[in-house]
């Protein structure tokens, strides 16, 4: 086993006080403190309602809070233990909260929630977010019962999601993943999952830890690689995510570099999976996806502009990048008063990068950046699109570029394959 | 008097003959050289452009910006240019060495200052070609930056960064191989202090107002949502 290295003594001690358990629900923070409450209270109402008959225990790794996160989740397990004593389940519940080795990051915080889970011989893990404030019981429970009984190896969320909410998702990783690993997973990006610890396992025994994207692409990895694996995967919808705001969080080009970057990187790693796979299967999903929230659409005239404006200023980048007809499409697109920037030039514009980047035609930040632009030019003509579409509107658009995309696979494979690698 | 005139034409047609006698092998020496010149040049020239084929060089031209900087001055591909800079350089050296086998007054010791002044060429050519290449990325990098930060004249900021880097790096090339020294580095030190004290007065008098606004718009729009009101995940 390779799991104890990875753990500290006073984390060690811990775990072998619990001893085996059925379910480990781990929560990764970083300073945390406002928002990781709600997800510790939700946590223990599960294991005391829908995982009653399970050995469960919380496993809280902090990278160091400055902002009394630790002190947070206690305060919280306290609360829902006091609340919940009459529904306390069969076996002890336990909730540990301990620093992790390595450097903060969730990627090392992830390698310990494995290692430890691996070690306590679970039968299944769930992943939680604790900057999401939308959490529930039932996301606990839905998250682990595919493992637990059905015998899923992932199970991946499924979000409600209004027309134009999470583009970077929905225009871009969603269909990329889906037609590149030929699964029909709908949030490749999620922070949150439920899996095996023979998944657990197989992701502590990869050569990745070290990688420079783990620490913040390691969402998209751990979906690309239970994809990759060929480990039985699920989706368990969920409801609608909520995700406080966080005065540190990375803009949009430090987004896009980190997630594409990631996403890119993932293809390079998998290339031996993906490339000769045909079609998309779809995943099996439990649970009834819930309604939206209603949400105000953001104005798309901005996104426009930056777009118009990116387009003509970075015109001698972007002609190293793309192709000469992409481009073209693209400088005609940057010439209208909202760009019409259609799923085929958006699958082109995206097969596009993505060769560039494995072809290293140039600097990948510097390529990564580029791309900024041009993703909100896209973002600015969906959402022109979607306005005030329904919400059985706005998924049939979603799956439309999806088949592009699916369509466009053998494009993409035919350019990879050209680009070589660097 | 007739004889006089005829031994003076004999003694002059002899000197004459000798010269010639001695300058010809001297002549094939320098054509012999410059020939051997050629083919040797052609021949590192051409196993250059291989070798450079072989280690991928134009794809990491390409990496780097070089290849495009190339194209920008409509230059051969960087391996053609490479080898094309070998075969002068061998060719060049075979052809003042020629020069200084003819034995002119005038031009002796050409071959020894051109060996003296080799090494200062190349490093003189490597500062040029790092120079290029570091002001292309830091201008490539400046335009994508300005871009994504929405700043309205990304091209003029990028393009001062450059033309900053170049004619830094043209004064560091020229003052290697010693062209004017000490007017190169006047005029340089005089044109880069003048445009910092301009850049200064411009930002710190003129434009203090629009500097803060910039720094707090970007602060400001830190959050999870972006300034699009977008949540992007």
């Amino acid at each position: 086993m390779k799991g104890p290295s990875l753990l500290s003594d006073e984390l060690l001690r811990h775990l072998m006080a619990v001893g085996q358990v059925d379910v480990v629900v781990g929560l990764p923070t970083l300073n945390h403190a406002a928002t990781v409450g709600g997800v510790v209270r939700a946590a223990h109402a599960a294991f005391a309602a829908g995982l009653k008959r399970e050995r469960t225990v919380l496993l809280n790794v902090d990278g160091g809070s400055t902002d009394g996160t630790a002190d947070a989740v206690r305060e919280a397990s306290l609360v829902a233990a006091e609340t919940l004593v009459a529904a306390q389940p069969l076996r002890t519940v336990h909730g540990i909260s301990a620093p992790y080795h390595g450097l903060p990051g969730k990627g090392a915080a992830l390698r310990t929630l494995f290692a430890a889970a691996e070690l306590l011989d679970a039968r299944a893990f769930v992943l939680l977010d604790p900057d999401v404030t939308s959490v529930t019981p039932e996301w606990v429970g839905g998250l682990a019962r595919p493992v637990l009984r059905e015998g899923f190896d992932y199970v991946a969320p499924v979000f409600s999601r209004a027309p134009g909410e999470g583009p970077l998702v929905t225009q871009l990783a969603r269909p990329l993943v889906r037609a590149a690993y030929g699964r029909r997973v709908l949030e490749p990006l999620a922070s949150e999952l439920g899996c095996s610890v023979r998944y657990a396992a197989h992701c502590l025994t990869q050569d990745v830890w070290s990688a420079p994207f783990v620490n913040y692409g390691i969402d998209v990895w751990l979906t690309t690689t239970a994809l990759a694996g060929g480990f039985r995967c699920a989706q368990a919808a969920l409801g609608p995510r909520r995700q406080a705001p966080r005065a540190q969080a990375p803009s949009l080009p430090e987004l896009l570099r980190q997630v594409v970057g990631a996403l890119f990187a993932c293809l390079e790693r998998h290339q031996a999976h993906w490339v000769p796979r045909e079609g998309a299967e779809a995943v099996e999903t439990r649970g009834e996806p819930g309604r939206a929230e209603a949400a105000d659409p953001p104005d798309p005239a901005p996104l426009a502009e930056a777009f118009r404006a990116g387009v003509r200023d970075l015109a001698p980048v972007l002609g190293g990048i793309l192709e000469p007809a992409t481009l073209e499409g693209v400088k005609a697109a940057a010439r209208d008063e909202v760009p019409a920037f259609p799923d085929a030039l958006w699958v082109a514009t995206v097969v596009d990068f993505a060769a560039a980047f494995h072809g290293g035609r140039i600097h990948r930040d510097h390529l990564l950046g580029s791309l900024v632009p041009l993703y909100l030019g896209r973002v600015a003509w969906h959402l022109a699109a979607t306005t005030g579409a329904d919400p059985a509107g706005a998924e049939e658009a979603r799956e439309g570029l999806c088949l592009e995309f699916e369509r466009a696979k053998p494009e993409l494979v035919r350019r990879w394959n050209a680009a070589g690698g660097r | 008097m007739a004889d006089l005139i005829l031994e003076t034409l004999a003694e002059a047609w002899t000197k004459y003959l000798g010269t010639i006698r001695a300058f010809l092998p001297r002549v094939l020496a320098t054509v012999s050289l410059v020939l051997a010149g050629w083919l040797l040049g052609l021949l590192l020239g051409f196993v250059t452009r291989k070798v450079l084929g072989w280690v991928r060089f134009d794809a990491a031209a390409e990496r780097t910006g070089a290849a495009e900087l190339l194209r920008r001055a409509e230059l051969p591909p960087a391996h053609r240019l490479a080898g094309a800079t070998v075969f002068w350089v061998v060719f060049l050296g075979f052809v003042l060495s020629g020069i200084d086998a003819l034995g002119f007054r005038g031009v002796q010791g050409l071959m020894a200052d051109f060996t003296r002044f080799v090494p200062r060429l190349v490093v003189a050519f490597v500062v040029l070609v790092v120079g290029l290449l570091v002001s292309n990325f830091a201008w490539r990098a400046t335009l994508i930056a300005a871009v994504n930060a929405k700043l309205a004249p990304a091209r003029v900021v990028a393009g001062t960064v450059r033309l900053l880097l170049v004619v830094l790096t043209v004064t560091m090339t020229l003052e290697q191989i010693g062209v004017a020294r000490a007017v190169v580095l006047t005029a340089f030190a005089i044109a880069f202090g003048s445009v910092m004290l301009a850049i200064a007065i411009a930002v710190g008098v003129g434009a203090s107002g629009l500097a803060r606004r910039l720094l707090e718009e970007h602060l400001a729009s830190r959050d999870a949502k972006g300034p699009e009101g977008l949540s992007h995940l």
